[in-house]
């Protein structure tokens, strides 16, 4: 337990700058939906909603690269030094995921925060429970299911590319394969979501519908209830996914000859 | 007994016995005397950097000699009754036989070799 | 025996690093691993290290596989390999949350003995680096020291200071295998000499033996090697 405290604090070290520019970044995206005023009102909640998007999609590419710069400690021989340490490679790299995990979720939920703001702006008003859905419930089911299965990934890819040796150019496919991964992921969860949905769904956002309604938004008449559901499968599906690359990625990075 | 600038000679046979040596010339020449209590092993092989072994060894061939002892708990002694004459007696022999055997080599006569030993002696004193 | 290679070969794409070595460690010796470069000494560290794995043969320590011991030796390699943004503090709390042979007193002895200045390491020089990977090798309290080229690049000084550590933190059960190109500063240190040539023993002797035919152990190797 120790030892894993200890990898987690190194790679607070290791990567606190770039946490730190990351969660930083936030004041730059909270300023820019402040800006956009001119639009029409109805248009600024989807103006600031696709701001948020971008938000998302660039806080999950720079997560990326920061659990994926192993390469430089693999030459500065850095790596030599972990190799020897007690803990097993699947700590080492739990451990890195972890942190970047963490940070993730506390991105997503500011991003959620500066959403819930957006649609106050709106005239849009949430119930309290569907406040605090949005704030905890979908920052968990989105890092549940975009961003662990991402970031295990990427971290395969990167303990794959240092330990047969792959020369630089593996960066291209490499940054590729990371900017595909939400869209493969949602064709995934589609198909995913053809054959399975048995188990039921959680719904959120109950009072969406009377909220909206209030600002003259009537919801398509395809939606036969209430307020959103999250399918279950898709989640634990990408967890899975997730575990299986993380233990892949541990067995990989001990087996490694420095 | 290390005050004074010595070094090892790494080609001049085993570490231990010109350690050995070293304490046996010390004792010879007043350095140290009977009684004495000598640098422990790993605080002299700190300052010759050496294996502290290799002191071990030398201060074990010592002891077996006779000239040192160890005092449990207290560290390592020269002997009360340390042979200083005979030790004193032994290495003039010894510098006696190697002079002898340099001259001898030289060719040099018995009364040649006297006298540059006497000339050696009164430079030495001046 | 506390360290055992048995008939081991380790290839390098067509390049032989070490050719059917076999070789013993007992326990508590100090043995100096000489030999030019690419004579095979840092691959011999490293598979009793267990950052390599033997192309063919078996390496033992501790009858059980080297990177399985990992926790019960220390492994010191040439390459000057901490983090750049690390302080000595921040070593010794990476070390002593992974090690638990490690001894926080120890290493601020080590650190003071070997005058290593409390920045981090980016500001150091290569000098002050060197001594500061050595105080955290040797302040954990292990039976296999394996160190490679822990004086290469280093000035005179602190290879003086590096050496008086080694000798102070010497301990009659550790086994210590030390490479070394400084073969004639370190020469008194070693009890066991090992010169390697072309990945293959051409020397396996005690340092002392060497002597009492008069041989320094430099002398041994420039007629061995030379």
């Amino acid at each position: 337990m120790k030892g894993f405290a200890t990898l987690l604090w190194l790679e607070y070290r290791r990567s606190r700058v770039w946490a730190a520019a990351l969660l930083g970044s936030l004041a730059f995206w909270a300023w820019g939906l402040e800006q956009v005023t001119y639009a029409m009102p109805e248009e600024q909640l989807g103006i600031r909603a696709g701001f948020l998007c971008a938000a998302a999609i660039t806080g999950l590419v720079a997560l990326a690269f920061m659990i994926g710069r192993f390469r430089s400690e693999t030459r500065q021989g850095q790596y030599q030094i972990l190799l020897l340490t007690p803990p097993s490679g699947y700590f080492h790299i739990l451990a890195r995921f972890t942190f970047a995990l963490t940070i993730g979720l506390a991105y997503a939920v500011a991003i959620a925060g500066l959403l819930w703001w957006a649609t106050g702006r709106a005239g849009l008003h949430l119930t309290s429970l569907d406040t605090a859905q949005l704030l905890l419930v979908c920052p968990l089911y989105g890092v549940g299911i975009v961003m662990a299965p991402l970031l295990a990934w990427t971290l395969l890819l990167m303990v794959l590319s240092s330990a047969y040796r792959i020369s630089g150019t593996a960066w291209i496919p490499g940054t590729v394969m990371v900017a595909a991964t939400p869209f493969v992921l949602r064709f995934l969860g589609e198909r995913l979501g053809d054959v399975l949905y048995r188990l039921p769904g959680w719904r959120l956002f109950t009072g969406l519908d009377a909220a909206l309604a209030r600002i003259g938004i009537e919801r398509s008449s395809e939606a036969t209830h209430a307020g959103i559901v999250l399918p279950q499968e898709p989640l634990w599906g990408m967890l899975a996914l997730a575990t299986v690359m993380l233990v892949l990625a541990g067995r990989i990075w001990q087996e490694v000859e420095a | 007994m290390t005050d004074r600038m010595w070094s090892l000679d790494m080609s001049a046979g085993p570490i231990f016995l010109q350690i050995a040596q070293h304490v046996r010339q010390s004792l010879a020449r007043g350095d140290l005397v009977p009684g004495e209590r000598l640098p422990s092993a790993r605080d002299l092989a700190q300052k010759l950097g050496v294996n502290p072994n290799t002191v071990v060894h030398a201060y074990g061939r010592l002891e077996t000699d006779g000239v040192i002892e160890t005092r449990r708990g207290l560290g390592t002694f020269m002997r009360e009754d340390a042979p200083v004459a005979a030790t004193r007696e032994a290495l003039v022999q010894s510098a006696a036989r190697r002079f002898a055997g340099e001259v001898r080599q030289l060719g040099l006569s018995d009364k040649a070799a006297l006298a540059a030993l006497k000339e050696a002696l009164d430079a030495g004193e001046a | 025996m506390l360290a055992r290679l048995d008939r081991v070969t380790k290839r390098y794409g067509r390049t032989e690093g070490l050719r059917e070595l076999s070789v013993e460690f007992p326990a508590g010796e100090v043995v100096g691993v000489l030999g030019l470069n690419g004579s095979g000494k840092t691959t011999l560290l490293k598979l009793l290290g267990g950052l390599l794995l033997p192309t063919a043969g078996h390496v033992t320590v501790f009858n059980g596989t080297p990177r399985g011991n990992r926790a019960r030796s220390v492994y010191l390699g040439e390459t000057d390999a901490l983090y750049s943004w690390m302080t000595p503090a921040e070593a010794k709390r990476f070390m002593a949350g992974l090690y638990r042979d490690f001894r926080p007193e120890r290493y601020e002895e080590l650190l003071d003995a070997m005058e290593v200045p409390r920045r981090k390491t980016k500001t150091m020089s290569r000098g002050e680096r060197g001594r500061l990977r050595l105080a955290m090798a040797l302040a954990r309290e292990a039976r296999l020291y394996l160190l490679d080229e822990p004086l290469a690049g280093i000035d005179l000084l602190s290879r003086e200071k590096i050496l008086g550590s080694l000798v102070r933190e010497w301990r009659p059960d550790a086994t210590i295998l030390l490479s070394t190109h400084e073969v004639a500063e370190a020469e008194g240190l070693f009890e066991r000499v090992l010169l390697l040539r072309g990945g293959t023993l051409a020397l396996d002797t005690r340092a002392e033996t060497l002597r009492e035919s008069g041989k320094s152990v430099v002398t041994a190797f420039r007629e061995v090697l030379g």
